[in-house]
């Protein structure tokens, strides 16, 4: 089977970007959690930047329905492809690429840095998701069993929880305190600031990946309302990383509205 | 009833299972046994004694042994034993259940005193069990778990309303938990099942049985390849189902896989018996609405038709709507099938291994969509749009007392353009038919 993936997406990257391009994702509103938020935010905003059409579909199964059991993921003609990496290798695939211009030497640093964000923001979100109580009990559990009948949402609630926990206790976060989780978050935007150094974006005056990846995590981080604002206000003792997550938004959402 | 021969002197009779009616047909140079017949023997029932009784109360046994003492002679005797058997038998409260007939002594006992003994074991108060459950073409771990006889009463404890129905109502709680998985190749899903079923089974006639269902499922669907359709990828996920079910149902077959006579009316039908070839057939349709627009009916839910067990000559769930190969299934069906069962040519095997087997010649008829009730359009005619026929022959075994084996050649005879056949031998294996 994974052979037959590979030629399909090889036989998909052939064909140019088709028309009806879909985004699915969770219910922004009702449903979607941060972690989930801001990877679907970061691949919107990753498309946008390669100037790609796409529409928003929001469904309440959004996650069973990716192949790889994580959101967001798009389907383009026949072909569904999930979270931001394979995305964007599926984009490059029909030639479109961010960052053409950059040697291997920044390419490998970029990863490094998608890389950083993936093992210490998203973590970090999840930790306040699903292991701090009070987030739990008054963001978290409602929302991800609002999609669920009784008694559905309590087994399933329980059942992602253990998952979620599972992980952490993998990624020996499970262990940490909040302030640990906080000091770790504020080590994260520390190397992103001086890494970003006074530029439009991390690499020179075009955004990449990288920049998608940074906005969909600290806008999220930003306009989410918690219990806890604690992750929101580590991230405005950075003002660079403010004004990357400004300039991005500017640049690629507001435009929308306009129409 | 036929005479039965018994040595002289003997007179313990042991009638494990007489519901098979047996005749002895002795040559008549054998001098060794000497014909009584049963009807002159003048007989008394003294005593009735049931062993093994300790939660059964005493009154719906005496009810269904008390008959007994209004024998006459022998043949009487054997004969209302058994059918005092057979009572207690379906009060269902015993899993084993024996007579023995014997002379009746001590001082009270005529001259023509019999003392019959029941010899009963009773269902322990909860019987549980891990099995194997084998549906069509799938098959499925079941744990289960019953409380027969939970009050005592033939598991009766509306007692009143058994007055008036006879003894004959027994009700029976079964309960179990269930989780299975099953793949469906055919509409490109894998679906993960975990539940709770709970059935109430009673008779309100003799022969009218109700089922009463509850079950509650969490259903995990999930798309099999990277390849299935979309249509099936957008219905992936969790669903909680909640359903009642009553079944209705009159068995009236002499037996559950190959019957020759006698009927059943469930959703299906079976009519029999023209000499010793049987024609069967059957039909069953099934329609589904939303009722209200927060219900969703998911693929899991789906009707869906074609296969080795329905219409033949079709690939499984091959005929419907199909989405890049994705059989997507459909709201409302309906389906009929003819048989004509003859035992093998040449009968070899006869009376023996070769009564497993019947040859038989089908013809299958059927019609799946969304089809609107509505009033301007005449209904027949929308059944009848399209309607897919198959007609073939061949061999069917007989599983156990359970599930049916067939290997057919099918010709699909009309079809539609989205449908997938299956021309050619065809095999199946399951436990319901069309």
């Amino acid at each position: 089977m994974p052979l037959i993936d590979k030629i399909s997406v090889e036989l998909g990257a052939q064909e140019p970007w088709p028309k009806d391009v879909k985004l699915y994702q969770p219910y922004e509103v009702e449903q979607i959690l941060l972690p989930d938020n801001a990877n679907c935010l970061a691949v919107q905003a990753f498309l946008k930047m390669c100037h790609l059409d796409f529409q928003v579909e929001p469904r309440p199964n959004a996650e069973a329905m990716s192949p790889t059991l994580k959101v967001p993921f798009i389907k383009a003609g026949r072909f569904v492809t999930a979270e931001l990496e394979g995305i964007v290798q599926f984009v490059n695939g029909k030639g479109i690429s961010l960052t053409d211009k950059l040697d291997n030497e920044q390419k490998a640093d970029m990863r490094a840095y998608m890389s950083l964000i993936h093992s210490v923001i998203e973590v970090a979100e999840l930790y306040i998701c699903w292991v701090d109580k009070e987030t739990y009990n008054e963001v978290t559990s409602i929302r991800n069993g609002s999609i669920y009948p009784w008694p559905l949402n309590y087994i399933q609630n329980f059942a992602k929880r253990n998952q979620v926990i599972k992980k952490l206790k993998a990624l020996e976060w499970y262990n940490k305190s909040i302030e640990e989780v906080f000091q770790e978050v504020e080590n994260c935007c520390e190397a992103l600031s001086i890494r970003l150094d006074g530029k439009n974006y991390f690499f020179e005056d075009n955004p990449t990946e990288l920049d998608a990846l940074v906005f969909g995590h600290l806008f999220t981080i930003l306009t989410t309302p918690l219990p806890k604002s604690d992750l929101a206000n580590i991230v405005r003792q950075h003002p660079q990383l403010i004004n990357l997550v400004q300039r991005i938004e500017k640049e690629y959402f507001k435009k929308e509205t306009r129409h | 009833m036929g005479t039965v021969h018994a040595k002289a002197g003997e007179n313990i009779t042991e009638v494990p299972d007489f519901g098979e009616k047996r005749v002895f047909n002795e040559p008549p140079e054998t001098y060794s046994f000497k014909e009584i017949d049963l009807q002159e023997v003048k007989a008394r029932v003294d005593r009735i004694n049931v062993d093994g009784l300790s939660r059964t109360k005493n009154d719906i046994v005496e009810d269904c042994i008390k008959e007994l003492f209004k024998a006459k002679d022998f043949q009487d005797v054997l004969l209302k034993a058994h059918r005092a058997r057979v009572k207690l038998d379906e009060l269902g409260c015993f899993k084993n259940i024996s007579i023995f007939i014997d002379t009746s002594k001590g001082t009270q006992a005529t001259p023509e005193g019999l003392e019959v003994t029941f010899n009963v074991k009773e269902h322990k108060r909860i019987t549980g069990g891990v099995s194997t459950h084998v549906g069509n073409n799938e098959g499925a771990l079941l744990v289960g778990m019953r409380a027969p006889n939970l009050f005592g009463r033939g598991g009766e404890y509306k007692w009143n309303i058994v007055m008036v129905l006879r003894k004959l109502a027994t009700l029976t709680l079964t309960t179990s938990v269930f989780q299975a998985q099953s793949e469906w190749p055919t509409s490109g899903y894998k679906q993960l099942e975990r539940g709770l079923l709970v059935d109430l089974g009673f008779y309100s006639t003799p022969l009218l049985k109700h089922n009463l269902q509850w079950e509650a499922n969490i259903r995990d669907l999930n798309v099999l390849s990277r390849a299935s359709s979309f249509d099936v990828r957008v219905q992936s996920g969790l669903s909680l189902k909640s359903a009642l079910k009553h079944v209705l149902s009159v068995d009236l077959r002499d037996d559950l896989i190959f019957p020759s006579s006698g009927s059943l009316f469930q959703l299906t039908s079976e009519v029999a018996g023209i000499g010793g070839d049987v024609l069967q057939g059957c039909l069953s349709g099934g329609y589904m609405s939303n009722i209200n627009n927060d219900m969703k009916i998911s693929i899991s839910d789906m009707y869906f038709l074609g296969g080795p067990l329905s219409i033949r000559g079709f690939q499984m769930r091959g005929v419907g709507p199909h989405s890049d190969g994705d059989a997507l299934g459909s709201q409302a069906y309906w389906s009929a099938g003819m048989h004509l069962f003859t035992p093998l040519p040449f009968r070899p095997g006869k009376g023996g291994f070769g009564e497993l087997f019947r040859t038989h010649f089908f013809f299958n008829a059927g019609n799946i969509g969304n089809f609107q009730l509505a009033k301007d359009n005449d209904l027949l005619e929308t059944l009848k749009a399209n309607m897919r026929l198959s007609y073939g022959l061949g061999v069917a075994l007989r599983l156990g007392n359970m599930a049916r084996l067939e290997v057919n050649y099918c010709f699909p005879h009309s079809f539609d353009k989205g449908d997938q056949t299956h021309p050619g031998i065809q095999f199946g294996i399951g436990v319901q038919f069309l």
